[in-house]
Order: structure tokens, then sequence, then C-alpha cells
């Protein structure tokens, strides 16, 4: 049934994973972003979001660059090239899967 | 597992349309939210436009002869005051929708302001060069400074829509380019006018449309 079809990206398949994936590929390429601004836009709490953002690194989707300003820590991510092909890919697989399935639900 | 306690239903598997709902939603929401609301942006200068030309309008009159005892020091001073109200906001606006940001956006954004202070500077220096009450009428002297000024806005309008790739951006500056040419060849009184109501209002209205559209994603 499911055979012709594109096997979903499971790093990206986790509503929380995606949030954060979608949220990062509206930042123009070339900039990243704050952690703390990441977390207010998603709405997620610092510790689950570091969570989701480790699973990310690990599969080559984020850049998680630490930094200081002045004293302070700081934390910039962006989406890797990687990261925004694998998120389009997913993109591309959903809409392929609506065409297919036409509303039908299993 | 890495769920977050508070919506249990997080890690859920979505249908489809849920995801691509999601991805829509969240996508427009991320972007509103980074480019920051564009009614904070057009809201301020409309108003300054409006209230600014207006007053100078009510004193210019359309044949000569002032609509409302507004004097020109008066006129400026609202518009100067409003249009320093308007930028000073403009300023806190942008700089608190990217202090969380670093990268090439940031770089643009710095350029681009500067091509406003540096373009106005000279807007400053050539007009009080060439604005001399022993040379010009004081309706010219307005109209000189007002042109001019209004000839840098419409073009860098037209440049920051390339710059941040704004088609709705490049046609204000062509708007308020034509608004400009047709205002001078008529005189200070109508290019205060189309400036106030068409200028200033289309300001006001941009911002309208712009956050309905971020609005709908």
């Amino acid at each position: 049934m499911s055979g012709g079809f594109r096997e979903l990206d499971p790093v990206i398949h986790a509503q929380a994973r995606l949030r954060v994936v979608v949220t990062l590929n509206a930042l123009p390429e070339g900039d990243r972003i704050a952690f703390p601004g990441l977390r207010d836009l998603l709405g997620m709490t610092a510790g689950n979001l570091s969570v989701h953002l480790v699973k990310l690194e690990e599969a080559g989707y984020v850049d998680i660059h630490k930094t200081h300003r002045g004293r302070t820590p700081v934390t910039y991510i962006a989406l890797t090239r990687r990261g925004r092909s694998a998120f389009e890919d997913y993109t591309a697989a959903i809409r392929e899967l609506l065409e297919a399935g036409n509303g039908e639900q299993p | 597992m890495d769920g977050d306690p508070d919506r249990p239903d997080e890690d859920l598997p979505l249908t489809p349309e849920e995801t691509l709902r999601l991805i829509e939603r969240q996508s427009a929401e991320a972007t509103r939210r980074l480019t920051g609301d564009p009614l904070l942006y057009y809201w301020p200068w409309g108003l300054a436009w409006f209230a600014g030309f207006g007053a100078l309008f009510l004193h210019y009159g359309l044949s000569g002869e002032p609509y409302a005892p507004i004097s020109m020091a008066v006129a400026l001073a609202v518009l100067f005051g409003a249009m320093a109200v308007a930028m000073t906001f403009t300023i806190w606006v942008s700089v608190r929708s990217g202090t969380h940001i670093r990268g090439g956006s940031q770089e643009r954004g710095m350029m681009y302001g500067l091509c406003w202070s540096v373009g106005f500077i000279g807007v400053g220096l050539i007009c009080s060069r060439f604005g001399r009450p022993d040379w010009l009428q004081p309706q010219e002297i307005g109209l000189l400074w007002a042109s001019v000024s209004l000839l840098l806005v419409g073009v860098l309008f037209m440049a920051g829509a390339a710059v941040f790739r704004e088609w709705p951006m490049f046609f204000i500056g062509v708007a308020v380019s034509v608004l400009n040419l047709i205002g001078t060849a008529a005189g200070a009184g109508w290019h205060a006018l189309l400036v106030s109501v068409l200028g200033g209002g289309g300001f006001l209205a941009t911002g309208v449309v712009l956050r309905r559209r971020g609005e709908r994603g």
C-alpha cells in the first residue's frame, strides 16, 4: 500500500520537532537565533527544547553554536543546509501522501 | 518520553492534513513574529505624515490663502515632532524584533538603516544651501525640502524592497515617487495635500492590509 511512497523522516515526524524545524526554516538563510528567542517563539520549556535540539543536531539538521556576549554565554541555533533540504523533502512527502490518500484515512 | 508534560499529545502521530496545517500555521506565526507587526512600522509614519503634511496643507492652502490659522512654525513643529516620535518608535521596534537574531539580516538591516541617515544628512545640507529666503519664496523653500526628502523616501523604499525582497514595499516606493512628482509639479499646497492624504493614508492602509495578510498566513 505505502510501497511507492517515500518514508517520512522520523527525526522531523514528531510534532514538537516539526515545529522547531518549521520555525528555524522561517529564518532567512545565514541567520541564527538565540536560544531564548527560539524558546519564546515556540512556547516550549527550555528543557524540552534542548532535548529536541540535541536530536536534531545528532541528525545534522541544526547547527548549535555556543558563544559569549560579554560574560554571558549565548547559544545560537540555525538550520543546516541538510536540515533545510530534509524539511523540503518531508513537506513534499506529506503533500504526496495527501494527494494519494485524497482525504482517505486509515 | 520527551514530550512536554503540559501537552501530553505533542508526539501523537498526525494525519497528513493535520501535519500540513501545523506546518503552515507555525510557519506563518514564526514569520510574523520574526519580521514584526507591519502595523507598528507603518502606522507611526502614516500618522506623522497625515498630521504633519496636513498641518502644512492647512497653512499653504491651494490658492495661496491658508485654510486655518496655522503658522509655518507650528506646522513644521507638528511635522518634525510627529516624525521624531515615528523614528524613535521604528528604531525601538526593529531593535526589539532583532534582539535574538544574528547573521546576514542583521547586517542588511544595519546598512539599510545607515542609508537613511546618510541620505537625510545630504538632504539637509543640500536644501539648506539652496533654500535661502533671498532666493526662493517661503512656499518654494518648503516644497524644496519636502520634494527632495520624498525623492529619497521613494527610492529607499524601492531599494529596501530589493534588499528584503518585499514587493509591497517596492510598490509603496513607486507610489511615493509618483505622488511626489505630481505634487511638486502642482505646487506646495497640492504637494502637502497629496502626501498627507494619499501618502499618510496609504501607510495606514498598508499597515492594516499587511497585518491581515500575515494573520491569514
